[in-house]
């Protein structure tokens, strides 16, 4: 019994970071509809800034937190500006997008590997790793806690900025269709650059717990399958969708590790993918992208 | 001619099999595949396997993996295909990690993470080049068949072209099933030539890099897929010496020819039309 919770705590505090990640990609597909494969990247960038700024200048972690998360959203905002606004601008072939977004991913993990090394490294002991006993049922770690409780707080915030500002019901807008949005005067540019720049913060905050949860190193940002996996499971382009489907993974991948076998976990992930296309393709809250004839 | 030209022949047909095979389906389909490599992988193992346990001749064997690829390209496809949007693609990179997890861990049958060793080296310079010039010439009347144009009539305008009767999706799924072969091919004459195979070389960056040479060769270019293996695998051994920048010049690469020429080296035309094209009278 007390593993079960244990188990489940892990596995909803693993599934919120991957909601972290897997929220920023969804809401990027749902604008522009094409998988930003470098989205991993910009997760990889908040770690590192994050590690760089924590190792050099010895700052509390939120400042570099925060610089961590500001970083990643410009370098999100500037992958956006140089590889995919050119494209965007000239054809809507969503291929080239595809292509021009792994190139990147390539490009952001190789520059890790020649400036950082491709060593693991270990964040500073910033965020509590103590363990902490629930009522003497089970007992997790603070990081856990830390991780889960955060992730609740960025999604909130997000989730406010979606419904109760003005650029939020522009982004809205936009999911629905990028085209009639621009012409209802919405700067489509602008809301582009602000999802990005939302989707890299997002990235970021999944970094940090990621590489204190296991290390930091220049493919760290490989994990982002799992995110996209997510947001198959959960419908692609929904973002409680992405949520939903994050915590479901999460719970899948430490009750398989707790109680099957660790080797198992990322196989029962993709079986969780291949079960769910042949089931319910559009995931649980997906739109119907079947074709229509 | 010495070794080492042979075996950079060799490798270049090779690596022109497997282009041929993604080049169809992401260049003549328009579909985005980031797991080929796991059906080199299938077609790899299908064939070490079926030489070195069951003693089969090296030939049915290459046949054999290339249908083991075909079968499970069906598997996946069906259910992913029918769909619009990036599901194969994710599904592909789902499916390229599953096979090698597997791969990986079924120690009995597989040999596990250490790799498969003495497999027979049957990939001679005549196997290589005579398998890719049946291949390629059946690749080309392919393109130029009705199959062919129906592909190509899907990745433009899906709507339009199931409203003229064509299975669309059915389509799909045969054109990566197609793809699937010439890659499960690809891979047991690697596990020829090199005569030892691993599950990691058949990871992530090995699909990407199929990928990424029929982007560089054109889309909707088969011999434009040649050139980019020609060049990339080229280029690939002159950059040996600085191995570490590699990859990240490989990456701005494929970035810059999607900011600069989205198309490829060749665009959506064939080097015979090129090179006929000033002759053309002006209709």
């Amino acid at each position: 019994m007390g593993t079960l919770l244990q188990q489940i705590i892990n596995g909803l505090s693993l599934g919120s970071v991957y909601a972290l990640i897997a929220v920023g990609y969804s809401l990027v597909y749902s604008i522009l509809l094409f998988s930003n494969f470098a989205h991993g990247g910009f997760l990889v960038i908040g770690g590192y800034i994050c590690y760089g700024i924590l190792k050099t200048f010895g700052t509390n972690i939120w400042l570099a937190g925060g610089l961590s998360l500001a970083g990643a959203g410009i370098a999100a905002v500037l992958t956006e500006r140089l590889a995919y606004r050119p494209i965007r601008e000239r054809t809507n072939v969503t291929l080239y997008l595809l292509i021009a977004s792994m190139g990147m991913s390539i490009v952001i993990e190789n520059i890790f590997v020649i400036v950082a090394g491709g060593r693991f490294r270990a964040l500073p002991p910033v965020i509590p790793t103590a363990p902490i006993n629930f009522f003497g049922f089970a007992t997790t770690s603070a990081f856990d806690l830390l991780s889960l409780v955060s992730a609740v707080v960025f999604l909130g915030a997000l989730q406010l900025f979606l419904l109760k500002t003005r650029w939020g019901l522009a982004i809205r807008a936009a999911a629905y269709d990028l085209r009639t949005a621009g012409l209802m005067g919405v700067n489509v540019n602008r809301l582009i650059s602000i999802v990005f720049f939302v989707a890299g913060a997002l990235a970021a905050v999944g970094g940090i717990f990621l590489s204190v949860r296991y290390t930091l190193y220049p493919q760290l940002g490989a994990i982002t399958i799992k995110a996209f996996v997510a947001a198959v499971i959960g419908g692609l382009g929904s973002l409680p969708g992405a949520v939903v489907g994050s915590l479901i993974l999460g719970l899948a991948e430490m009750l398989t590790a707790g109680f099957i076998s660790s080797q198992m976990r990322d196989l029962v992930v993709f079986s969780m993918l291949v079960i769910t296309l042949l089931v319910k393709p559009t995931g649980l809250f997906g739109k119907s992208v079947s074709e229509k004839v | 001619m010495s070794g080492y030209t042979e075996g950079i022949i060799i490798l270049l047909c090779i690596n022109a099999i497997a282009a041929m095979g993604v080049s169809l389906l992401t260049g003549f389909t328009g579909i985005f595949s980031l797991g080929h490599a796991a059906y080199m992988a299938l077609g790899a193992y299908t064939t070490a396997i079926l030489t070195i346990q069951h003693g089969v001749h090296w030939f049915p064997a290459i046949l054999c993996g290339g249908i083991v690829a075909v079968v499970v390209a069906y598997l996946i496809g069906v259910p992913t295909l029918r769909l619009l949007g990036d599901y194969y693609a994710i599904a592909s990179i789902g499916l390229g990690e599953a096979i090698r997890l597997i791969l990986e861990n079924w120690q009995s049958v597989t040999r596990g993470a250490r790799g498969y060793p003495g497999i027979d080296p049957y990939t001679t310079l005549p196997v290589a080049a005579g398998i890719f010039i049946v291949l390629a010439i059946g690749m080309f009347n392919l393109i130029n068949s009705r199959f062919g144009r129906a592909c190509k009539a899907c990745r433009d305008d899906y709507i339009a072209s199931s409203l003229l009767g064509f299975n669309t999706a059915r389509i799909r799924v045969v054109s990566l099933m197609i793809s699937a072969f010439y890659c499960g091919v690809a891979g047991a004459l690697l596990g020829g030539f090199l005569s030892f195979i691993q599950p990691v070389m058949f990871d992530m960056l090995k699909s990407t890099e199929l990928t990424a040479v029929v982007v560089f060769g054109g889309l909707g270019s088969m011999s434009g897929a040649l050139l980019g293996t020609a060049v990339i695998t080229l280029v690939t051994e002159l950059f040996r010496p600085i191995s570490q920048y590699r990859m990240l010049i490989y990456g701005a690469v494929l970035v810059i020819v999607m900011v600069i020429r989205p198309e490829g080296i060749m665009g959506n035309r064939e080097l015979l039309s090129w090179i006929k094209a000033p002759f053309r009278r002006k209709a």
